[in-house]
């Protein structure tokens, strides 16, 4: 590569080169799959996965016509939301606690790590076994503790269990948002503090006035990706359920596995990807139009 | 006077209060980790017999040898390490120049391809998995190491170039702008100048693509059905069977995956989250 100016071709190509190891990366694994996507929705697809011929919206309006998709999509709304706002919530409390200042900071952060570090199918196992009626661990310690006298079947029904994969997802996502707004208060200067003490300002009106303002951008940060993440997350409900019985805990990312692997319905699944893949892309375009405005200012 | 006891008393009063519910949440968080501890040295009988136990009676430490013998366990493990580690060295080898360029370079679609990586960040391989099937079938990557390494390696390009860009920024051009007047070319300059400087953000994004790669779990799962060549967390389901779950086991090899990514992750937890927020935050 040479480096006198004369080579303004070269010049002017020589960024490209830097960036296309990176794009023949992304461009295969990541872009190429979702014109595959695409084009499988809008394709009639054979249960060996070979492609027959177009279809039109077939494979949309079959989805959409199945009484279980609308059931899928309100599961999906409500695991997004909850894992979401309350993870979001808890996390941000924990890290107003884990900024004072006190003996045993560094070990309380520390364990703090461990939900983020472990792999989620491995965290989901464990509810599994905590939660089981017949031999679980809970039942166990409540009865070791005197607390219950016999076992109680902490899932008597699917949405019982759906509510423990949410408390399970809302476990495992509480460091993440932890971390980043500790991140975040970390950088406020205590001057702003001191000057509201001196005006008088309580606990609350400092929370509300000067905290939450300053964090908001890293809260942001953390929501958004989160909003990602938690919709696409597929080891906790597969791992404690699979979905069952009847789709009545699946959300989007399982139901779709089970079409396309199991149900050899490849074209349906397909869809069903198509429209995560929209949803997400709404999610996307607001959070990368406010993330590069935010650049400019 | 008698403010100062007051304010003295609330004072004590928050910090016993803030001693407390922390410790509440420790124990809580660590419920788990404990639970797989006691049950990873239980027998099997111990585990499901009618009034259970919480600490074990008999203190089997052998489960933790035996599912050496009763899985691949280090098969498992060394594959996992294959995938993690070779998706990283890939991302890296493709994330570093890029980012090196959206940080020190101009230039026309610059924005067009920040944008792009902003969006492919939000795409989980499991929307995408039909389609990255296909991708495999056609390239014969299904059921192979390679495979895996790659996806990993393109779904974490985008945290590489963002953490990387984020560090590279925050270095002043200046010194590889006096390397290049000695005579460097902007390679010699950025692995001479600018990599030592920013090698602790490098080993940051490094470890955190590691940990992602090693946690996978879905990709791996519908990708690979050879159990020789599947990572950790696919392989240690093998004592999670449709009849019979082997708790003990189950438990004693998830504690061999997790303990490794827990120290890790601990290493870098400060550099990563300053890292991932600033750079959303300066987009």
């Amino acid at each position: 590569m040479n480096k006198r100016k004369p080579h303004t071709l070269m010049n002017k190509a020589e960024p490209y080169l830097w960036i296309l190891p990176s794009i023949i990366l992304m461009s295969i694994f990541i872009i190429i799959p979702i014109g595959f996507v695409f084009r499988m929705a809008f394709s009639d697809v054979s249960k060996a996965g070979l492609i027959k011929g177009f279809a039109g919206f077939d494979n949309f309006t079959k989805v959409l016509k199945s009484a279980k998709f609308g059931l899928v999509l309100k599961n999906t709304v409500i695991w997004t939301i909850l894992v979401v706002v309350l993870s979001t919530v808890l996390g941000f409390i924990l890290a107003l606690l884990l900024n004072n200042k006190f003996k045993g900071r560094k070990i309380a952060r520390a364990i703090v790590v461990f939900p983020w570090a472990t792999t989620l199918v491995i965290q989901a196992s464990v509810w599994k076994f905590i939660i089981d009626v017949d031999y679980g661990a809970l039942n166990t310690l409540l009865k070791t503790l005197g607390i219950i006298s016999s076992n109680v079947n902490w899932t008597p029904t699917p949405e019982a269990f759906f509510a423990w994969e949410i408390a399970c997802g809302i476990f495992v996502t509480i460091p993440f948002v932890c971390f980043t707004a500790l991140s975040g208060l970390q950088s406020i200067d205590s001057s702003y503090y001191e000057a509201a003490t001196v005006d008088g300002a309580g606990y609350f009106q400092q929370l509300f006035n000067i905290t939450l303002p300053l964090v908001k951008p890293s809260l942001t940060v953390a929501t958004v990706l989160n909003i990602i993440y938690v919709f696409n997350s597929f080891p906790i409900v597969w791992t404690i359920t699979k979905g069952d019985p009847a789709s009545r805990t699946d959300t989007l990312v399982t139901y779709l596995y089970k079409l396309a692997f199991y149900n050899g319905k490849q074209g349906e699944a397909a869809a069903v990807s198509v429209i995560g893949f929209l949803i997400l892309l709404v999610c996307a375009s607001v959070y990368m139009v406010s993330t590069l405005k935010k650049g400019d200012e | 006077m008698k403010d100062n006891i007051t304010v003295n008393w609330t004072k004590l009063l928050a910090r016993i209060m803030l001693y407390f519910v922390v410790a509440l949440i420790c124990v809580t968080i660590l419920y788990p980790y404990f639970v797989m501890v006691c049950t990873a040295l239980k027998s099997r009988s111990e585990i499901f017999s009618i009034n259970g136990t919480v600490f074990p009676i008999d203190v089997l430490w052998s489960n933790f040898a035996d599912i050496w013998s009763k899985a691949p366990m280090a098969q498992y493990m060394v594959n996992s390490i294959i995938i993690a580690g070779g998706s990283t060295a890939i991302a890296m080898i493709c994330g570093i120049p890029a980012a090196y360029a959206l940080a020190r370079m101009k230039f026309r679609g610059q924005t067009a391809f920040l944008g792009f990586i902003i969006v492919s960040q939000m795409f989980a391989p499991v929307v995408l998995l039909i389609g990255i099937y296909k991708v495999m079938q056609v390239m014969g990557l299904t059921n192979s190491l390679l495979g895996l390494i790659f996806i990993n390696a393109a779904f974490n390009q985008a945290f590489t170039i963002w953490l990387l860009r984020g560090t590279f920024m925050s270095i002043s051009a200046e010194m590889e702008q006096a390397a290049t007047i000695d005579g460097c070319n902007r390679i010699q300059a950025m692995f001479k100048v600018l990599l030592p400087v920013a090698a602790p953000g490098i080993v940051t994004t490094l470890i955190f693509i590691f940990i992602n790669a090693w946690n996978e779990y879905t990709v791996a799962l519908c990708l690979i059905s050879t159990d020789t060549i599947k990572p950790l967390t696919v392989g240690i389901n093998i004592f999670n069977g449709y009849n019979i779950i082997e708790w003990q086991y189950l438990f004693a090899a998830s504690i061999f995956a997790i303990i490794p990514v827990v120290i890790l992750f601990m290493s870098i937890e400060k550099n990563l989250t300053s890292g991932l927020t600033a750079g959303g935050v300066k987009g």
